[in-house]
């Protein structure tokens, strides 16, 4: 049997899957320490199986989230190696930051060496100004390391217990200023979710889980709960992450669909297109900064069941924040839920109260209870139903780079709008009209989240350059760099290469020797010419373990390949 | 908040001449690394647009593939092509102030008409765009300036009796390097001399005459022409490390020079020092596009002062300049029977060579003269590629801006070509209604191209 717990802001959720079926599920209100939520809900679900019987657990939290949106951390400095290109005055990053003299080209040779009384001054201000978390990083550092490796071993010498996180073993694709970021938090969080992963771990023991327990990761895959393994920021957002995985296993397979969780203040829209979740084609957002991190495409909408609805002159808004509950359920001020009871379109809360709320509203205006509600409802809808477009087209007209990608472009258009979360309900059936799709709450809604974290897995990536004419390859997702061995190093040598990390991935992952269907993302092949002949060639391969999730909840055959 | 620069990053990474070809996957490969290592895409300054494909009509509406458009171009083509149309329209609502298509393949040195491939092009890119914003967005006065190390031979065919079209450029002398023309005596048409200014620079020249150059005669020259909109051939060929060229330009003065034009859309044409001047050149266009500071982004192997141009061939430069100003200042003081003639008609013989292809082409272009519009122009043209019969192929090309009495007569021509037994492919290009047929003598057939609805609509004189 398999678990899945979804940790969020204001409920856990848990569930417990047996061959395909939801067994049981449980909801508890989510307190202020994580663990504490986590394990209440872990023992209600438990109450009537055995731990023997748990097969896997997956978790998904908010604990990285919150630690960086309440800037529960200790400052990070950061050691920069830009070199030439954007002005060093872009690299704003909000913390103290000593740039440092050296540069790597994009293919990895040294065009500038470092400077050693650089290096050492900069850790002296560093250590002056207190800090013992440091983030190295330098442009083009994911085609040659070398210049990271040197100024870690610098601090390592001269601070040996400061924290040191490296941009390449963070961050391996190309984007100085998101790896930057990326490597800032990963250093940030790092401890903290050590500590994390160790007190859960302890608490599974005790209660004898012996099963892989397993984190939920933003773009919907997973990966071992283990301190050593991975980049603890990877599980930022994993919240819609698990709700979007949710659907996808509630619905039938290869539908495209929206996925539409209505919360207190926000709504969060995610797509499944062809029945897959749709992946953000840049690294995700982290309060105004962008990372590497890989993510669902997931847009947050600030509106809500919780939204605070005002009168401004003529117009009635609904505004992007909360002031409480709602009206109707002793809230200060009126709210799209109390025009949802108003409406009969939702049983929650006194009705009386959602009258008045309108009415508070409507009666400077002379308009009635009811046409106030209708107005709230549809300028909720109108904005969701608008943000749902734009995320169609701006999939549409995601960059292509290739002829061939440029030609399959395609258009889609939704079957199905899927409503998870407690406001879904009442506005479903409405933005699906107008999305024009049917309107769909599937059984077990309230807890897609637990649902999706149970049936996700992991999925892994290889991003392999090897360019034949330096003599060396990286993998991206490793931060590795190592020599090529054979003096004919052809396409089919680079594809079985890929492919051997991709196992070798598997097996660090726990998933042992479960890759034996790569997928290929692409594989471009760029023969080099100097002078007219060919003097190497670069080649550019991406693999991955299939996308997906286990299985689909209630398909005939349960979870077949699990 | 400011309007953004605009980026279409397209370098088809899927698509070469011939695996050897400087036109190959590789052309723009470091390029990527490095605006994509600087987060270029990122920058709040920057949209980054998905390319789109021209159409096969967009193409007819400039060009004269023979036999078909579908004979000339790839769909890399028509994405390089569509791409800079998705700009344009961005540009034109304003979405945008500015845009720059990173594109391949290139297109500055394809011809009206198109036998084959020529200097790496098959179709001309901005040619495409000219008549494009003409058509869809009413835009007529554009001045294009090319900055590629080779001569715009190309956009200068297509534009040499268009006085709405103002076409600098300045480049590597013919003398020294493909395609061996651009020399300052070519300066246009009856109809629209001096609208085509070339500067035929010597092997060597630097920074700091670059910059005498635009400062001088560029940038006064197209100020006065007022251009409703500026296009910037943005060849990249001219720079130092070039294997193609001989000059001595510097990213950072390729940036100078775009902060000084402020061209509406740059286009990506040549540049083959693919690892040692595209990544810098071309992020620094963007940085200078974008209003944002250049001055970090340099090549590793330069500092100032590597270059020393020599004095005489500076001079030579300064003499130049002032003569195309004279040229440029007394254009319309000019006794042009005394150049042209004063014939019905205007014409020239042309002998073009596809270098990519290896054919030979011989034409003669008329072009009609008119008190009251450009005038019509009609080329016989015939190529031979190798050993096969050459073919033979008659066009005629009616301006949007024509006349009456030039649209009727052209149309009669028209008619008569159909008749010749010597054309195997007879042509009817006409911009005033937007329709574009071609004649197939072989079979007694005629295809038509049908324009924009709604637009023919505006234009229909049947
Ligand atoms: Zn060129
Ligand atoms: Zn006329």
């Amino acid at each position: 049997m398999y678990i899945g717990i979804d940790v969020g802001g204001t409920s856990t959720n848990a569930v417990l899957l047996d061959n395909g079926l939801v067994r049981d599920s449980v909801t508890v209100p989510s307190s202020a320490d994580i663990i504490t939520s986590l394990l209440e809900a872990l023992d209600k679900i438990m109450t009537n199986v055995t731990a023997e019987s748990i097969e896997r657990v997956v978790l998904s939290t908010t604990l990285i989230t919150n630690l960086i949106a309440e800037k529960k951390y200790t400052p990070v400095g950061l050691i920069l190696i830009p070199g030439p290109g954007l002005s060093h005055e872009y690299y704003q990053f909000h913390t103290d930051t000593l740039i440092i003299s050296g540069a790597i080209d994009y293919r990895g040779r040294e065009i500038m060496p470092l400077n050693d009384d650089e290096i050492e001054k900069a850790i002296n201000i560093l250590s002056t100004k207190g800090y013992k978390k440091v983030a190295v990083v330098g442009k083009f550092s994911v085609r040659n390391n070398k210049h990271e490796q040197e100024i870690v071993s610098k601090v390592k010498c001269l601070q040996p217990d400061w924290h040191v996180e490296i941009g390449h073993q963070v961050a391996g694709q190309l984007n100085f200023p998101r790896r930057v970021v990326s490597t800032m938090l990963a250093c940030a969080t790092r401890d903290k979710y050590s500590f994390f992963v160790e007190s859960v771990q302890a608490a599974l023991t005790m209660r004898g889980i012996e099963g892989p327990v397993l984190i939920l990761k933003a773009d919907g895959g997973t990966m071992l709960l283990n301190k050593v393994t991975g980049v603890p920021i990877e599980t930022i957002f994993s919240g819609p992450a698990a709700s979007t995985l949710g659907v996808q296993a509630l619905i039938p397979p290869g539908e495209t669909a929206v996925v539409v969780d209505i919360g207190g203040t926000t709504t969060d829209l995610a797509l499944i297109l062809s029945g897959q979740p749709l992946l953000s084609s840049k690294g995700a957002p982290v309060y105004e900064q962008l990372t590497q991190v890989r993510a669902l495409a997931v847009k947050s909408v600030a509106v809500g069941g919780d939204s605070l609805v005002e009168r401004v002159g003529q117009e009635i808004l609904v505004c992007p924040k909360r002031l409480g509950p709602p009206f109707c359920m002793g809230g200060p001020m009126p709210t799209p839920t109390d025009a949802l009871r108003v409406l009969g379109l939702t049983g929650v809360g006194n009705a009386k109260q959602a009258v008045e709320a309108m009415e508070i509203l409507g009666q400077p205006l002379g308009i009635s209870h009811s046409e106030v509600a209708q107005r709230i409802i549809n300028s909720v809808i109108n904005v969701i139903v608008q943000e749902i477009e734009n995320m169609f087209t701006q999939w549409e007209q995601e960059p292509a780079y290739r002829v061939w990608e440029v030609l399959q472009k395609r258009k889609e258009r939704p079957n199905m709008v899927v409503g998870v979360g407690g406001g879904a309900a009442g506005f479903i059936t409405q933005i699906a009209a107008k999305v024009g799709g049917s309107p769909v709450i599937p059984p077990y809604a309230p807890v897609a989240n637990a649902i999706g974290a149970a049936v996700a897995i992991p999925t892994l990536q290889v991003n392999l350059r090897a360019d034949t004419e330096r003599g060396y390859y990286t993998i991206e997702q490793e931060g590795y760099q190592g020599k090529i061995e054979k003096t004919r190093f052809t396409e089919e040598d680079a594809l079985l290469l890929a492919d051997e990390w991709l196992k070798k991935r598997a097996e660090k992952y726990g998933l042992g020797n479960t890759v034996s269907n790569s997928e290929i993302n692409h594989r471009d092949v760029f023969n080099m010419v100097r002078n007219w002949t060919t003097t190497g060639r670069i080649y550019d391969i991406s693999v991955q373990t299939p996308r997906g999730i286990i299985g689909h909840i209630g398909a005939k055959d349960g979870f077949s390949n699990a | 908040m400011h309007k953004k620069t605009g980026l279409i990053f397209f370098p088809a990474f899927d698509w070469a001449i011939s695996p050897t070809h400087p036109e190959r996957e590789e052309r723009l490969l470091y390029t990527r690394d490095q605006i994509f290592e600087e987060g270029v895409m990122d920058l709040p300054q920057i949209h980054e647009y998905a390319p789109r494909l021209a159409s096969i009509y967009d193409i007819s509406r400039t060009h004269f593939c023979v036999p078909q458009v579908q004979n000339q171009v790839t769909e890399a083509h028509l994405i390089a092509s569509g791409s800079i149309l998705q700009l344009a329209d961005s540009v034109v609502s304003g979405e945008i102030k500015n845009g720059f298509a990173i594109v391949r393949p290139p297109g500055h040195h394809a011809m009206r008409v198109v036998h084959g491939n020529r200097g790496f092009c098959n179709i001309n890119n901005e040619a495409i765009l000219v008549d494009y914003l003409r058509r869809r967005h009413g835009i007529r006065k554009i001045a294009i300036v090319d900055s590629d190390v080779h001569h715009g031979d190309g956009t200068q065919d297509i534009f040499y009796h268009d006085p709405d079209v103002l076409f600098i450029s300045f480049h590597q002398d013919g003398r020294t390097i493909y395609p061996g023309s651009g020399f300052s005596d070519e300066l246009g048409g009856p109809g629209a001399y001096a609208r085509t200014l070339n500067v035929p620079l010597p092997p060597g020249i630097a920074d700091e005459t670059f910059m005498y150059v635009v400062d001088n005669l560029v940038l006064p020259v197209v100020n006065e022409f007022q251009p409703e909109l500026v296009i910037n051939s943005a060849g990249q060929d001219n720079h130092y490390s070039d294997p193609l060229g001989s000059m001595r330009f510097t990213a950072e003065a390729y940036a100078d020079f775009t902060q000084k034009l402020k061209p509406n859309l740059a286009v990506l044409e040549g540049g083959y020092a693919i690892e040692t001047a595209l990544p810098y050149v071309n992020l620094a266009i963007i940085l200078a596009l974008a209003g944002i500071d250049y001055s970090n982004v340099r090549e590793p192997d330069y500092y100032p002062g590597k270059f020393k141009e020599s004095p005489e061939k500076v001079a030579q430069v300064h003499r130049m300049v002032e003569e195309l100003l004279k040229t440029w200042n007394t254009r319309d003081q000019v006794d042009f029977s005394q150049i042209f003639g004063s014939g019905k008609y205007y014409q020239r013989k042309k002998f073009i060579f596809y270098d990519t292809d290896y054919i030979n082409e011989q034409q003669l272009e008329q072009v009609r003269r008119c008190n009251e519009c450009p005038g019509y122009i009609t080329i016989a043209s015939r190529a031979r590629r190798g050993n096969p019969a050459p073919v033979s192929i008659f066009a005629i090309t009616i301006p949007l801006q024509a006349c009456q009495a030039c649209h009727s007569e052209a149309y009669d021509i028209y008619d008569q070509a159909k008749k010749k037994p010597e054309y195997d492919y007879v042509y009817m290009q006409d911009k005033y209604t937007d329709k574009y047929r071609t004649y197939v003598k072989s079979k007694g057939q005629e295809l038509v191209t049908k324009g924009l609805v709604e637009n023919a609509k505006n234009y229909s004189i049947e």
